[in-house]
């Protein structure tokens, strides 16, 4: 295989009238792994997807060995010798595992017979060659999240790839397959494949990685050799300026309540995190900090009952963990999802509705006969305390809201339903800058006011600006606690990446 | 990841605290008389049912040109009569719809409660017996639907679909294929209590009032959008979701026993083809009156509308001796036009 050279300059990209790249260049060789490095939001995913033609750019050249191009397309990209592993799965769950690695471009006889013996042979190859042992007749369905995550892999690299792009590939994979994955990947660069990485883990960066280029609100911060840079050059390469301005909350001037509200103890969820012991008071804010596949966002999950703990006890208010959401709700804890479209809102309903979901019985007469007025009321109350932009019209569909409005609302939701606790899993992704400052001061209102409240989020700087307490998650593994003004965004993230 | 990009927000953040505990009482008036104000500003909106409203018109004079019967008070309240049948079923089937849900079993288990009826009464059951257990029977039906989609977590669609069938099949046990004649029990079509209007239709009058205040009035009709709205949203919010679709297909199995009476009552016989079809138009009627297949939309008046709409078109065709199959034809079309109409819609609000 002919080592490879891909060269791209001045890629810009807007989404709805704002750019998110303002003409990055990457340069990547055949033999070497480049770390793409970058906080949430800085346009890491969105130059790669331009380089495995997901999308298409405003401007850019690329190159790749000899041919040039100014975008590209699936086609194009997948010709040129480009294979990407996504961050969310696509993979058949249905299908096999070795059908899953050919998918796509099954091995075949007389160029229609699927040939099941050579597609089991290929798969037992690349697996065999990653040093994976998976059962190749075994429903991708069947297996973990982390062997899953190798699946995707094996395909991607079956497919003689010349230019590997990997998105966080390692989010759900123990230490082991992590490892393994590692020492394939150095293999394919041995081989002359060029490796584009990108992560959040600064110590992957050490392992593995010849060169790192980190970008920061859609600019290159800095590039160079991984050698030439230490751990502390990274994070501030990564946080830059606009970091300094992250500020700490007002110390809190209100007294905790003396039982805590939500309580972990030794509590485990198969897959997903282990021995996490974690109180929330009356009071506070306590932020679970950790990215994808770390078992934040299942921890706040169980807290509402939406899965139940394998190992260890939950207590909610001094009772049992919740059976399920009404169950939850009924012991006081609300819940605000990560996913604001499809799990949060009803989008052709009324924002009033959309407010007092929750709080139905309470506002009708008699417990079932819904009262219109009542409803608007609550509505405009948390218009106002809360800041919810829209016009006054209460019988607006939700999704005429932007996306931080419609956040207060779902926020409101909870208020007026009045539950001491509250759950809140990414609370202000997708959300603009001002809405997220206002969201942030109303979660410390609600604490003053004696609510307990627990944030699994990703976004570390949220974590800085809101959280009296943070516990660290990686690999499902509480690494440490950062208590008042500990918690800087440095520190999360040299705790999450070790 | 860059990938929902935000405009910064241009106002400024003057946000208090929220203040006070959580169950305080309602803000000052001002707030409230805003918000009037506001809806009066935003001035007269069109509803959507206005473009339905245009259809029934234009059809109403059309026909009423095209037929010198049509516009007779005879003529319509025979529309209302042929209507009220379906109109029955059509309201529980807003109720569903409006939640995700479909009850196709319902044109079959008419039949099955009219069979069972006929022949309790030919033999030697008392009228009321033979009333109580139709009712019951289509009850029961609706418990079985609500089991299997609810419980079990089989598609509404195909368990419908499959009782459908089931339905189909007793009743043709029960008659053993010979629609069954009894005498008697001619009250709910023949009795006309007012305005020369029969028994039939006053009882679909009560479906319309009691579904209206049920999907605008309670919590129950409100769920019931939610859910249909979004499932997820609804059950993270602590809507009991599988009851609540539950109770709708045990609410469409009792409109069956009542439909299963009327359609009794009407011919004097059970036969076990009575109502096919009916699933169909009920949809049909269901979709053109603006509910959305997505859920979270619909109404009883926009159904009741769709309704109309279709028995005056059948009403008419037949006076205007065009050959029955065509209303298929047209009950079809229409039926496919209401949902891609439904689509773009969509496309169009939620894009």
């Amino acid at each position: 295989m002919s080592a490879v050279q891909l060269t791209a300059r001045g890629v810009r990209k807007s989404f709805g009238g704002v750019e998110v790249l303002h003409g990055v260049d990457l340069d990547v060789a055949g033999g070497s792994i480049l770390a793409l490095l970058g906080e949430n939001g800085a346009g890491k995913s969105t130059l790669v997807k331009i380089l495995a033609g997901e999308y298409s750019p405003d401007e850019a050249q690329i190159a790749i060995g000899d041919a040039t191009y100014t975008e590209m397309n699936p086609r194009s990209a997948r010709a040129a010798g480009i294979r990407m592993i996504f961050q969310e799965f696509q993979d058949a769950s249905t299908l096999s595992v070795a059908e899953n690695v050919s998918l796509g471009r099954l091995p075949t006889r007389a160029g229609f017979v699927v040939s099941k013996q050579q597609m089991r042979k290929r798969a037992a190859t690349v697996l065999d060659e990653m040093n994976v042992e998976l059962d190749l007749d075994a429903p991708v369905s069947s297996l973990r999240i982390g062997e899953r995550q190798l699946v995707e892999i094996a395909r991607a690299l079956s497919d003689e790839a010349k230019v590997l792009i990997l998105d966080e590939p390692t989010a759900a994979l123990s230490h082991q397959e992590v490892e393994a994955l590692f020492r394939y990947l150095r293999g394919l660069r041995d081989r002359g494949v060029a490796i584009i990485y990108i992560t959040h883990r600064l110590d992957e960066v050490g392992a593995l990685a010849d060169r790192v280029e980190v970008l920061r609100d859609g600019d290159v911060a800095v590039v160079g050799e991984t050698a030439s840079f230490d751990r502390a050059a990274l994070v501030s390469a990564m946080i830059g300026r606009a970091a300094a301005a992250v500020g700490r909350p007002e110390p809190r001037d209100w007294e905790l309540g003396a039982k805590p509200a939500i309580e972990f103890e030794r509590a485990g969820l198969e897959g997903a995190f282990d021995d996490v012991s974690l109180a929330v008071r009356p009071g506070e804010i306590v932020a679970v900090y950790g990215q994808l596949g770390s078992g934040s966002a299942e921890l706040a999950d169980c807290a509402f009952g939406l899965r139940k703990l394998t190992d260890g006890a939950l207590r909610i208010r001094g009772r049992g963990a919740p059976r399920g959401p009404a169950d939850a709700i009924r012991l006081g804890v609300g819940f605000v999802p990560a996913d604001r479209k499809s799990e949060a809102i009803f989008a052709v309903r009324p924002v009033c509705e959309n407010v007092s979901v929750p709080s139905w019985r309470r506002l009708s007469i008699a417990r079932f006969l819904i009262r219109r007025i009542s409803e608007i009321r609550a509505y405009v109350r948390w218009q106002g305390e809360l800041h919810i932009r829209s016009r006054n019209d209460p019988l607006q569909p939700i999704i005429t809201l932007s996306g931080g409005n419609q956040q207060k609302v779902v926020l409101a939701r909870w208020l007026e339903c009045g539950t001491p606790v509250l759950v809140l899993v990414e609370p202000t992704r997708g959300v603009d800058v001002g809405a997220r400052a206002e969201l942030y001061r109303s979660m410390r209102g609600l604490a003053r006011r004696g609510m307990a409240i627990l944030m699994a989020t990703s976004d570390y700087e949220e974590v800085v600006q809101v959280a009296d307490r943070a516990v660290v998650l990686a690999r499902g593994k509480l690494i440490t606690e950062l208590v008042g003004d500990d918690i800087t965004t440095s520190g999360l993230l040299a705790a999450a990446g070790g | 990841m860059a990938n929902e990009p935000a405009a910064p927000d241009p106002i400024p953040h003057t946000a208090p605290l929220p203040g006070g505990d959580p169950a305080a009482p309602a803000p000052p008036g001002s707030a409230l008389a805003e918000v009037f104000r506001a809806q009066l500003n935003r001035g007269f909106r069109v509803p959507e049912s206005a473009a339905l409203l245009v259809v029934l018109g234009a059809l109403l004079a059309f026909f009423a040109v095209k037929s010198n019967v049509f516009l007779t008070q005879a003529n319509l309240i025979n529309v209302l009569i042929a209507v009220a049948t379906i109109g029955i079923l059509a309201c529980p089937a807003t109720m569903l719809l409006v939640a995700g849900q479909f009850d196709l079993s319902v044109g079959s288990g008419i039949a099955l409660t009219s069979c069972s009826f006929a022949y309790l009464l030919t033999h030697g059951y008392s009228q009321w017996v033979a009333v109580l257990a139709a009712i019951g029977l289509g009850m029961a039906g609706g418990i079985l639907n609500g089991f299997l989609v609810t419980v079990i977590g089989i598609n509404a669609l195909i368990t419908t679909l499959g009782t459908l069938a089931i339905f189909s099949g007793l009743a043709e046990l029960i008659t053993n294929g010979v629609p069954i004649g009894f005498n008697g029990f001619g009250m709910l079509a023949l009795t006309r209590p007012a305005f020369d209007v029969p028994w039939s239709v006053f009882i679909f009058g009560a479906f319309i009032v009691g579904s209206v205040f049920i999907l605008r009035m309670t919590v129950f009709g409100r769920s019931l959008y939610a859910i249909g709205a979004n499932r997820v949203a609804a059950r993270l919010a602590g809507i009991r979701v599988g009851r609540t679709i539950f109770a709708g297909f045990v609410l469409s199995g009792f409109a069956v026993g009542i439909a299963g009476l009327v359609a009794a009552s009407q011919t004097g016989e059970g036969s076990g083809t009575t109502g096919t079809g009916y699933e169909l138009t009920v949809v049909t009627a269901v979709i053109l009156g603006g509910a959305s297949l997505a859920g979270g939309r619909g109404s009883i008046f926009g159904t009741v509308i769709g309704l109309l709409i279709l028995g005056i078109i059948d009403n008419g065709l037949t006076l205007l001796n065009v050959e029955s199959f065509w209303q298929d034809v047209v009950r079809g079309s229409l039926l496919i036009s209401a949902v891609g109409f439904d689509a773009v819609r969509r496309r169009l609000t939620e894009a």
